[in-house]
């Protein structure tokens, strides 16, 4: 009975997928994807982790229906192969979850097939013929009944004439045994070995080591201590000189803004990369157990807070940057960038106060990556970025908005409705608007986002 | 390893799926002349493919002893994810082209099978001088008894 579900989601994969773009199908295919994961492994699924990640993963199904953005999709992809992972082993690391998830995607049928011969031998010899009972009684009697009920009554046997089966061809085909191919192998989650054994057997304390030395260990104290002074009393010093040079920044030019801006975050990047490297050298084993270490811990803390605030400089130089010329990918792409830093040294700072190991940085951060990554496609940029260029902004590029994906199309109509604006501009923004319109009316319902659902006719005259 | 067999059956797979996929395509019907033509490069990129990124995992595992199912267990999962990877970016940076597609497409399904012919072969073992007589033991238990494992 369970293949049967297998066969059916295949054909639905093909229903919605076959030369169909992105839209509510993504919805669709999560739901049958957490279906079939659910029927098949039901007591995996009653499990706390994945009943979070079944949500987390439909939730961002639902972002995808309602943004219908790149961001949205690509986050909807990894929570597919987080939960995946999951159901393969709940234990592990996210990232471990990520290996497990692509693997068992796209190879895990031909895994099992040898790594577990016997498994795969009983499947075939319970399930072969009876899944083929199973489909080809049904139709044949469906057929024949239809068939007979045809000539019966006129009304049906117009119904009957209208059902169009146009659309199934040899592509249409090939993609259904693809997506049977990746409904069987997600049925049957399997693990990559040995980093999955290594991942479970790996904990996110750190241990005093039998070779522990007080004499050893003083002297990289030593050599820690005065390394960190030293730092500390450069970056405060830069500090200093950051802070004045802000308030002496012409802000009317974005060239110098954005060069400020630049070089702000290459030093970011270096100073950051130095300072959790240093961090994890020196904390990597014993002299977190040393008795005199207390002075280098507060050196490093002093560190990361020096780092903080060189994170917080970055921030307002870019926010000056965004409200005196609007938003960008990328000026928000430095905000995303600085929070993850933030984030980075706040997780540095709880592995030196905790005694934890760098595993515990690595897993504690790519999970919180992936939360943010799922929080961010939870908006559309591009349309937020229009939204904020054109009401509070005090200049922009109107260029760079036109070519901006469609989610602004309607904005920028209204907006060209209500200003004067240059010939050539206007011009560019209805055929853009132009273009939408026929995009819209082009696709299916499987390709629908949840805003061109709830289009309004005033939407579509403007 | 039975070299010839493998690369002669991934030869005909790859050829078949290189073409169902073309043929689907209602413009492109494939011509006889120019599937048997088409052999010709299908078996030259195949066997290279597999003598230069298959068998070497192959050969280093047996000089260490290994059986071919720890070679299989061991690096399949991350040549399929890189082989994956590959294919996927090839496709869409051709803009979803068929014959690139059907190119591709062959090209996972086709080195994927031949790790699962490779890793499926009766077990021969080839000992070295510094093998125990336990190790020796253990080798010709797995060998008597293979799917145990």
């Amino acid at each position: 009975m369970k293949h049967i579900l297998l066969v059916i989601a295949s054909l639905l994969f093909s229903v919605l997928f076959f030369e169909k773009s992105i839209g509510i199908n993504l919805l669709i295919f999560s739901i049958i994807t957490l279906i079939v994961l659910s029927v098949y492994h039901p007591q995996k699924a009653k499990q706390k982790e994945n009943i979070v990640y079944s949500v987390v993963y439909l939730l961002s199904a639902i972002f995808v229906f309602i943004q219908d953005s790149s961001l949205s999709i690509f986050a909807n992809c990894v929570a597919f192969f987080t939960l995946v992972g999951l159901f393969s082993d709940h234990k592990t690391s996210i990232y471990i979850n990520w290996l497990n998830g692509v693997f068992t995607s796209i190879a895990g049928l031909l895994f099992i097939k040898v790594n577990h011969p016997e498994k795969k031998k009983h499947h075939q010899n319970i399930d072969l013929l009876h899944l083929t009972k199973l489909i080809v009684i049904p139709i044949v009697f469906v057929v024949i009944f239809i068939l007979l009920y045809k000539n019966g009554n006129p009304l049906f046997e117009d119904m009957i004439n209208k059902i169009n089966f146009d659309f199934i061809n040899i592509q249409w085909l090939l993609l259904t045994i693809l997506g049977f191919y990746l409904f069987i192998n997600i049925s049957e989650p399997v693990q990559v070995e040995p980093a999955t054994t290594k991942d479970l057997s790996l904990k996110n304390e750190l241990f005093k080591s039998e070779k522990f030395s007080d004499e050893k260990l003083k002297k990289e104290k030593q050599l820690g201590t005065t390394l960190l002074s030293l730092l500390n009393l450069l970056i405060g010093f830069y500090l200093i000189t950051d802070i004045i040079s802000i308030q002496s920044l012409d802000i009317s030019r974005a060239s110098v803004l954005s060069a400020e801006v630049h070089k702000g975050i290459n030093t970011l990047i270096a100073s950051i990369i130095m300072a959790i490297s240093i961090i994890l050298y020196f904390f990597r084993g014993d002299l977190n157990f040393y008795k005199e270490n207390r002075l280098l811990k507060y050196l490093t803390f002093l560190w990361i807070i020096f780092n903080v605030v060189l994170v917080a400089l970055i921030f307002i130089k870019n926010q000056n940057y965004i409200t005196a010329f609007g938003l960008t990918n990328k000026r928000i792409g430095v905000h995303i960038y600085i929070s993850l830093v933030l984030i980075g040294l706040l997780t540095t700072f709880l592995k030196v106060v905790k005694t934890k190991n760098m595993v515990f940085l690595f897993r504690v951060n790519t999970q919180i990556a992936f939360c943010i990554l799922i929080a961010l496609s939870a908006i559309n940029w591009d349309h937020t970025i229009t939204n904020y260029n054109l009401n509070t902004a005090k200049s922009y590029d109107l260029n760079y908005l036109i070519e901006l994906s469609d989610a602004n199309a309607i904005l920028l109509k209204e907006y060209s409705k209500q200003h004067t604006l240059d010939p050539k501009l206007n011009y560019k923004i209805d055929i853009k608007y132009a273009d939408y319109l026929k995009k819209i009316e082009e696709k299916t319902w499987q390709e629908l986002s949840f805003k061109e659902y709830k289009m309004s006719d005033t939407d579509k005259a403007l | 390893m039975n070299i010839p067999n493998n690369l002669g059956k991934c030869i005909v797979l790859a050829s078949i799926m290189f073409w169902i996929i073309v043929s689907s395509e209602e413009s492109s019907e494939p011509i006889f002349f120019f599937v048997v033509l088409s052999s010709i490069p299908i078996a030259l990129v195949v066997s290279a493919t597999i003598l230069f990124t298959v068998c070497p995992f192959f050969w280093n595992g047996r000089h260490k002893n290994r059986t071919n199912v720890e070679i299989f267990k061991m690096y399949f999962p991350y040549y399929s994810i890189a082989i994956f990877s590959l294919c996927t970016i090839g496709i869409i940076s051709s803009d979803f082209n068929i014959y690139e597609t059907a190119f591709y497409v062959s090209a996972f399904f086709t080195t994927n099978f031949s790790w699962i012919w490779f890793a499926k072969e009766p077990l021969t073992y080839t000992y070295t001088q510094n093998s125990t007589t336990n190790e020796i033991q253990n080798k010709e238990n797995i060998k008597n008894n293979p799917v145990s494992r």
